[in-house]
C-alpha cells in the first residue's frame, strides 16, 4: 500500500522499515502481493500481522497454491519468479538535498524484489491469469526489437518467395 | 472428532440420531454442529438423563452432562466445526453461498459421517434451519434410507436433538475460548464475550480490535450485518468480483446497465474502472493482458 495509484489489483507492500533511513535497495522479495481489489489508502500498514498467507501443498497448473484472507474473503494465489533479467522495483520520491547534487532522475530505489505473489478472489492461480499473460510482452518485445541477422533477412526472403 | 474408535455392537441395530447447532448467531467464532445418536431401544433411557435444550442450562451443567455422554457408551457423538473464515468467505463469494445452505450441508455432513463409521441410522431428528418441509425434502432425498423428522424447537422437543445441542454448544464455547488468533498486532486481546452481537462485552472485543485496513481479526464474521456499524471510518476497498455482479451478467437490470454505460453514461463505477489499466484502445494483444502504456508516473 504503498506509492501505488489506486487502481485495481492493488499492490500491498510490507514495508517494516523506515524510508529516511538506508533506503538502499531493501530486499522486499516475498513480500509484494497483487490483490483482486482496490484499496483506498496509501501509507504504512501492519500488513504481517494482518495478512497470513499459508501454502496449501497443493500444486495447480504448476503454480504452488497459497491461501490467505483479506476483509472475510478467501483469496488463492501463488508466487511468481520474475523473468531472468527483470526485477521489481519500489521508488519514491528523492528528497530535495540528494537531488540538487544529482542527475536528472527525481526516482529513488526505495526497494527491489525478485518475485510477486498475486491473489484471486474465488478461483485458482492458472497459467491463465491475466497477471501471468502480462509477461507474454517481454518475448513479444523481444522478438520484436531484437536486431534482425543476415540469416533472419535470408529465411524471411525464401518464405515470400514460397508466397508468391 | 468423535468419540467413537471401534464400534459398539448397538449401531448395528435401529439407530435414532439428533442434530443441532451452536453458534449461528453470533458475529464471531466457529459455528459447530453437533449430533448425538444411540440405538432407537436406548431412548427411553436417554430420556432420563435429563438433556434439556442446551440454551436453559447453566454453563457448568452442560459441561458436566457433555462428559457424562462423553463416558455413557450407549452413546454416540460427533461435531462439524465451521471455521468463521469458512463462514465470511463462502458468504462472501462470486456465487455466494448463504447461511441455510452451510447449516444444511454441515448437518448432511454429519449424516454422512456417522452412517460411513457404519452406524445403522433409522432415524435423524433435526432442529429446522429455513423451512422446515423443504429442508425435510431435501434431507430426505439424499438420504432415502432415513426417516427426517424437522421441526422448529426440536432441541427442547426431542431427547435425542437436547443432547446434540449441549454437544455443539459445549464444543463451541470451548472452541471460542482456545480460539488461536491468527493476528500478530499489538494489544489483542480475548475477551470475546459470548460472540453475540448484542453482547456488551462481545461489543468491546469488536471496537478494540477494528482495523482501518484490514477491518478484523479473521475471528470476525466479516458477512455480519453488524460488522458493518463498525466500519464507518474504514477504508474503502472494492472487489473486482462485486464489479461483475454489479455490472450484471445476470438479470434484467445488469443488461441495462451496460448499455447505458455503452451509451457513454459516466457513473461513479466507470470512473472506478477507468483507473484500472485495461489496456483500452490498444491492440487486442495489450488488451487481453491489460497491459497499458504508461510515459509517466
Amino acid at each position: 500500500m504503498n506509492d501505488q495509484n489506486e487502481r485495481k489489483g492493488e499492490v500491498i507492500v510490507d514495508f517494516d522499515f523506515d524510508f529516511g533511513t538506508d533506503p538502499k535497495a531493501l530486499d522486499i522479495s516475498g513480500k509484494v502481493h497483487q490483490l483482486p481489489c482496490t484499496i483506498k489508502f496509501d501509507g504504512p500498514c501492519p500488513v504481517s500481522h494482518y495478512f497470513k498467507p499459508k501454502s496449501t501443498g497443493i500444486e495447480v497448473d504448476g503454480l504452488n497454491l497459497e491461501e490467505a484472507y483479506f476483509r472475510g474473503r478467501k483469496l488463492q494465489g501463488a508466487t511468481i519468479s520474475l523473468p531472468e533479467g527483470y526485477s521489481g522495483y519500489v521508488l519514491g520520491k528523492k528528497s530535495k538535498a540528494s537531488e540538487q547534487c544529482d542527475d536528472s532522475s527525481p526516482w529513488q530505489v526505495k526497494a527491489k524484489f525478485d518475485n510477486i505473489t498475486y491473489w484471486n478472489h474465488d478461483t485458482l492461480p492458472s497459467q491463465d491469469d491475466t497477471f501471468q499473460r502480462t509477461f507474454h510482452w517481454l518475448t513479444v518485445a523481444q522478438a520484436l526489437h531484437k536486431p534482425v541477422t543476415a540469416e533472419d533477412l535470408a529465411s524471411a526472403s525464401t518464405a515470400l518467395k514460397n508466397l508468391s | 472428532m468423535s468419540s467413537q474408535d471401534s464400534l459398539p455392537k448397538w449401531t448395528s441395530k435401529p439407530c435414532v440420531m439428533g442434530i443441532d447447532e451452536a453458534g449461528r448467531g453470533p458475529v464471531l467464532g466457529p459455528m459447530v454442529y453437533g449430533c448425538l445418536y444411540c440405538a432407537s431401544s436406548y431412548l427411553k433411557q436417554l430420556s432420563s438423563l435429563n438433556f434439556a435444550d442446551s440454551k436453559t442450562l447453566k454453563e457448568e451443567k452442560r459441561e458436566e452432562l457433555f462428559e457424562d455422554l462423553k463416558a455413557n457408551e450407549s452413546i454416540g457423538w460427533a461435531v462439524d466445526v465451521i471455521d468463521p473464515r469458512e463462514l465470511s468467505s463462502k458468504m462472501l463469494n462470486k456465487v455466494k453461498i448463504n447461511l441455510n445452505e452451510i447449516s444444511h450441508d454441515s448437518a448432511m455432513g454429519l449424516v454422512t459421517k456417522v452412517l460411513s463409521m457404519g452406524v445403522l441410522l433409522t432415524e435423524v431428528y433435526v432442529d429446522t434451519v429455513g423451512d422446515p418441509e423443504k429442508y425435510r425434502i431435501k434431507l430426505s432425498e439424499k438420504f432415502p434410507n432415513i426417516k427426517f423428522v424437522v421441526a422448529k424447537k426440536a432441541d427442547s422437543l426431542y431427547p435425542v436433538v437436547s443432547g446434540a445441542s449441549i454437544v455443539a454448544k459445549v464444543t463451541r464455547d470451548r472452541a471460542l475460548r482456545e480460539w488461536a488468533l491468527e493476528e500478530t498486532a499489538e494489544n489483542m486481546h480475548r475477551n470475546f464475550g459470548s460472540g453475540y452481537p448484542g453482547d456488551p462485552t462481545t461489543k468491546c472485543w469488536l471496537e478494540d480490535h477494528k482495523h482501518s485496513v484490514f477491518g478484523f481479526p479473521t475471528l470476525v464474521r466479516f458477512s455480519w450485518g453488524t460488522c458493518t456499524s463498525y466500519f464507518k471510518d474504514v477504508v474503502e476497498v472494492s472487489w473486482e468480483s462485486d464489479k461483475v455482479d454489479e455490472d450484471g451478467a445476470t438479470g434484467g437490470s445488469g443488461k441495462k446497465q451496460l448499455r447505458l454505460s455503452n451509451v457513454g453514461i459516466t457513473t461513479s463505477k466507470r470512473k472506478s474502472e477507468e483507473i484500472e489499466s485495461s489496456g483500452k484502445g490498444r491492440c487486442k494483444f495489450f488488451q487481453a493482458r491489460k497491459l497499458e502504456q504508461l510515459s509517466r508516473f
